[in-house]
Formats: structure tokens, C-alpha cells, sequence
């Protein structure tokens, strides 16, 4: 049975986030990060509702799935079942991320704050009610950034749109996430005990090492069998997961069979399956590898902070609309390179999410040509498009004004 | 009620007990496919306008006015004028014309709804398809006649769009007022 009842009113800091799990990892790792990054720098009291706990279980090994409600890095974290199987108080702030239907308690009980004001303004008006939206680069996202969305029953809904330019809501990145990363690059050995944690051995620090994150794709065949062929030994660390079924065919059994730790050798190429780790360790893991390649929303931020070079693998949409995206984004992100090296990312990237294993092969190897000129970038990219407003900051900000 | 995703311009809708003429849609992919819709809006018991945003399946009230087949007669700044089957004459604003002002061309005999709210007409909206005169576009680049290579033209009324690449001046062009899209070639 779930309660709806009106709160009495107080400063805007309980904040509820409503997640749905489309996959494993995109949807529950945004949101996941955006809950502990408005506890631990605003302090916050962050209700995350998510649908699939079994699946933040992949990311968030300390949860217990079988809990309706528990705390984590002081975020909590209440099961979304239908109905509620908590009692739900509107909070000052709902957010709905990635436009996941609210539950019908859940907007009754905003709905009846909001004729509960608006009979008497001494009660608190309706939340700040928000809808997260994806990450794009396409321009028409800072035409639609904060626009209200009115509803039938009164209520009045924002779309709260990420992006990479000032008049968009920004990108999540934790205030203390380049620091931490700057540390961590400066020394070596941090690299060397992160691949001893994660059990990779035979890796040494002349060695190309390559952290793969992407959906299928005959593309990552290609890459991987043009680095068998490599003069220089390059390791491929790859989690169980989507990227393996498109490597069946360089796999000695079938996938489930695969263990952590695992070494498969080609030529001069090692594929080392990695554990699943947690957020902080994914970051790290991005921090030490020489390039990255990355998928959907979450990894591939975190890729951006990692200031290496990357390969996004956009989240396939019908009619290639991915490609459009793909394009604003690399016209964003080639916008400051030499035109041989926008050539090259832009093609790059093209190629491997539009399956061409080929062309992949064929500008992956010209990278080698651009690769200080890449490292420069990767590096400076951050500073530039984060500008001192990361998308937390942005959406406090936006809060305030609403 | 409809999806905010199959509102025109010209359209009414309430929102929080206000009648609002559609002015101009925008539809837009978010990730994983769905739909966006960037919506202007006009009070019509204010005149105040507005931009607002829904997902593409919100439902949306959209009342049902009085409605007239018009075709356009004339424009007398700034209402456009329309006239009935039986020769009445209806003053509509250009503001509450919205997009659909741009394939509004003198001589054109599509047929028009003219929506009316206490008597006034207060938007109007046109057939799914029109058919317009290129009066420019560059001449075809790559000779590409499977219509997938697009091209910008100007059409008559002076508004823009892309059009296949066969496309030449003086041709007409079907045009869906949905989305402003080319169809074809007539």
C-alpha cells in the first residue's frame, strides 16, 4: 500500500531520483553518480528509486537486491516496485531520468501538494519536478534545455537536458574527478597496482593497453586482428559482457565459460577478461589504459575525464539517428584539432560504429601519426567543455531559479 | 486526445484550463529513440506565447472547436484573410498562423481549417500534403536520381527546405506541413 501525504515545508534539499534499468549499466551509472555527487558535495538527502537491483548489483557490489530500502554512500536506495512497497513523501525534488514514466503515486502525491498550495501558499508548493533527458551535442538541445512541459492536472514538468555548450545543463563530473585523476596519472605505479588488483599480469609498462567497452560490433574483430599483427605487444581488458559476442570467434570457449582473470593470447595480442568493478574502480581503469573504448552515456564521459584517447560506440537508433548524434559530437569534440587529425578521429569513429572492421583497422593505424597531438587534446578537452559548470552545479542552479 | 507527437500546428489544446493554439512543432530523437516535441504555443484568452517541450506519447487534450473548410483569399496586414464555401470572410492573425505561414501563397487553393474559439477564428490548419513551386535551387551536383541525396531549395513564399537532388527550379514539390518535409516531385 503506498502513502501520499503533504510535507511540511522546509529548504529544497530531499531530492528524489527515479531510475528504470534499460541495460545494465547506462541508465542506473548516471544516475547513480548524480545521487552520490549531491550527497557528498551539497549534502542533500538523495532518495534513488531504481527498478532493477539485481542490475545495480553490477556496479554497486555492496547492495543487497532483496532490500526494499537501504543506504549507500549516503544516498538512498529504495526498490521501485508497483505499487511502492515504501511509504512515498513527495520531495522537493522529483527527477524522472531518461523520460521513465513516474508511478502514479508518485504524482498524485505531487499533484496533491500542488492544490494543497495553491488553496493555502503557506503549505509548500508542488516539487521541482524534472526530467532528465540523454546526453546529446546536437544543437537543438539548447533550444529545448529547461523548457517547461505543462501537464494536464496543473503540475509543471522541465526537461533538464545535458550537453557540452553553456546554454545546455552541462556534463556530470565530480568537482574532485581531474584532480584525482591528474594524482593517479603521475605515477606509474598506480597503473601497476590496479592491473595486479584486477589479476591482469604479463602487462608491461612499454605495452599498449586497451580498456573495451562497446556493444557488438565487427569492428572490435577487426581492431583485434589487426593487433595480433602488432610490432608492439597490446593487451585488450575487456569485461563479460556485450563486447565479447563479437569476439567469439578468437575465444577458446563459449563466453559464460570465461573466467576473471583469464588470459586469451593472439600474436602479439593478449585479451585479459576483467572483473566487474565498481564506478571508482571503472575510472581508474580508464585512467590507466592508453586508449579507451567506451559505450552509451556513462562510460563514455568518464572516458572524456580520463583524458585519453577514446572510441565512442553510440548507442544504436533506429535509422541510424545515432550517426547524427555521433557527427555533433565529433564535430564538437575535432573542433580544436589539426585537420589531419580530425580526419582521422572523425573516420575513426565513424567507422567502427557503422561496422566497417576494415576502415577501423585501416584509421586506427594512423593514429599512430596523431598521437601526441590526440594525448594534447584528450588532455585539455576536459578543462574546456566542463568551464567551471558540471551538469550538478547547473542543476542546483536551475533548481533555485525554478 | 492525442500524442504530442501527432499535434500540427493549428491545432488547440488545453493546458491547465487554457485553450492554446499550436503554432509551431518541433519533433526531435532523444536517446534510445524516443521522440521529443518542442510545442509554441499561443494563449488564446491572454495572447501570451510559449515554448514548452513533451515526450513524444504524452497525451495531449486537444478540444474540438468549431471548425470551416477556407480556402485563403488575401492578406490585409497582419491577418490573413480566409473565405468559406459560402463566401463569409475570416480574419485569422499572422502570429496565430504559426509554421503554416510559410506555404501560405497567393492563388493557392488547398483547402484550409479555419478553427474558431467564441466565434473568432483563431488558427488555421493546413492539408497534410501541399504542393509548392521551387523558385531556386541549385542545379544537381552528383546527377543522383535515387531522391537520398538532398539539397537545399527555396520554394514559393520564400521559405526553405531539402529537396532531392534531381530537383530543378520551376518544378513542384509535395511537401508534408507535419514536418515540413519534401515528398516529391509532381
Amino acid at each position: 500500500m503506498t502513502h501520499c501525504e503533504v510535507k511540511p515545508l522546509k529548504a529544497t534539499n530531499h531530492w528524489d531520483i527515479f531510475c528504470c534499468v534499460v541495460d545494465n549499466y547506462g541508465d542506473i551509472g548516471v544516475t547513480w553518480r548524480l545521487a552520490k555527487q549531491l550527497t557528498n558535495e551539497y549534502q542533500f538527502n538523495i532518495t534513488l528509486w531504481v527498478d532493477d537491483l539485481k542490475s545495480f548489483c553490477h556496479i554497486l557490489p555492496q547492495l543487497d537486491p532483496s532490500l526494499n530500502s537501504q543506504q549507500h554512500s549516503g544516498v538512498h536506495i529504495n526498490l521501485w516496485a508497483d505499487p511502492l512497497p515504501v511509504r512515498y513523501q513527495a520531495a522537493d525534488v522529483v527527477i524522472e531520468a531518461f523520460a521513465c514514466d513516474l508511478p502514479g503515486s508518485v504524482v498524485e502525491a505531487m499533484h496533491a501538494q500542488h492544490q494543497a498550495h495553491k488553496r493555502d501558499n503557506s503549505t509548500p508548493a508542488a516539487p521541482v519536478w524534472l526530467n532528465l533527458e540523454y546526453l546529446s551535442a546536437e544543437s537543438w538541445v539548447e533550444g529545448c534545455h529547461g523548457l517547461p512541459s505543462m501537464q494536464n492536472n496543473g503540475l509543471k514538468k522541465h526537461f533538464y537536458f545535458p550537453g557540452f555548450t553553456p546554454q545546455t545543463g552541462g556534463l556530470i563530473c565530480e568537482k574532485d574527478t581531474l584532480d584525482k585523476r591528474t594524482v593517479w596519472q603521475s605515477n606509474r605505479h598506480n597503473r601497476r597496482q590496479l592491473f595486479s588488483k584486477l589479476g591482469l599480469s604479463n602487462i608491461d609498462d612499454n605495452d599498449t593497453v586497451i580498456s573495451v567497452f562497446s556493444y557488438e560490433t565487427a569492428s572490435l574483430l577487426g581492431l583485434c586482428q589487426l593487433w595480433m599483427q602488432s610490432t608492439k605487444r597490446i593487451h585488450a581488458l575487456i569485461p563479460q559482457g556485450r563486447s565479447l559476442n563479437s569476439l567469439t570467434s578468437l575465444l577458446p570457449c563459449a563466453i559464460a565459460e570465461l573466467s576473471a582473470g583469464q588470459q586469451i593470447v593472439h600474436g602479439n595480442l593478449t585479451l585479459h577478461i576483467l572483473p566487474m568493478t565498481d564506478q571508482q574502480g571503472y575510472d581508474q581503469l580508464l585512467w590507466s589504459c592508453d586508449v579507451n573504448i567506451v559505450r552509451g552515456e556513462d562510460s563514455f564521459l568518464r572516458a572524456q575525464w580520463a583524458a585519453k584517447p577514446f572510441i565512442w560506440h553510440i548507442y544504436p537508433q533506429d535509422d541510424d539517428y545515432h550517426l547524427e548524434k555521433l557527427a555533433a559530437f565529433l564535430q564538437s569534440y575535432c573542433d580544436n584539432l589539426s585537420p589531419q587529425a580530425s580526419k582521422i578521429c572523425r573516420s575513426l569513429n565513424m567507422a567502427f560504429n557503422t561496422e566497417q572492421a576494415g576502415a577501423t583497422a585501416e584509421e586506427w593505424q594512423k593514429l599512430d601519426f596523431i598521437q601526441p597531438e590526440m594525448s594534447l587534446h584528450a588532455q585539455q578537452w576536459p578543462i574546456n567543455i566542463l568551464n567551471d559548470a558540471d551538469l550538478a552545479s547547473r542543476l542546483v542552479q536551475f533548481v533555485k531559479n525554478s | 486526445m492525442k500524442t504530442a507527437h501527432e499535434i500540427r500546428p493549428g491545432n488547440v489544446i488545453m493546458l491547465d484550463g487554457s485553450p492554446w493554439v499550436v503554432l509551431k512543432t518541433e519533433t526531435t530523437r532523444s536517446g534510445r529513440n524516443a521522440a521529443i516535441v518542442k510545442l509554441k504555443l499561443k494563449n488564446v484568452l491572454l495572447d501570451s506565447t510559449t515554448e514548452t517541450t513533451f515526450k513524444g506519447d504524452d497525451k495531449l487534450d486537444d478540444i474540438i472547436l468549431e471548425r470551416l473548410d477556407c480556402t485563403y483569399s488575401y492578406y490585409a496586414d497582419p491577418m490573413y484573410v480566409f473565405m468559406d464555401a459560402e463566401y463569409n470572410q475570416y480574419d485569422v492573425e499572422a502570429e496565430n498562423l504559426g509554421d503554416a505561414a510559410a506555404y501560405i501563397v497567393d492563388g493557392m487553393e488547398d483547402i484550409c481549417q479555419v478553427t474558431f474559439y467564441e466565434e473568432k477564428a483563431i488558427s488555421v490548419e493546413l492539408p497534410i500534403t501541399v504542393a509548392r513551386e521551387v523558385t531556386y535551387t541549385e542545379p544537381s551536383a552528383r546527377g543522383d536520381t535515387s531522391g537520398k541525396v538532398m539539397k537545399p531549395a527555396t520554394i514559393a513564399g520564400g521559405s526553405t527546405l531539402s529537396v532531392a537532388d534531381f530537383v530543378k527550379t520551376g518544378d513542384m514539390i509535395e511537401i508534408d506541413t507535419r514536418t515540413n518535409e519534401f515528398k516529391k516531385r509532381v
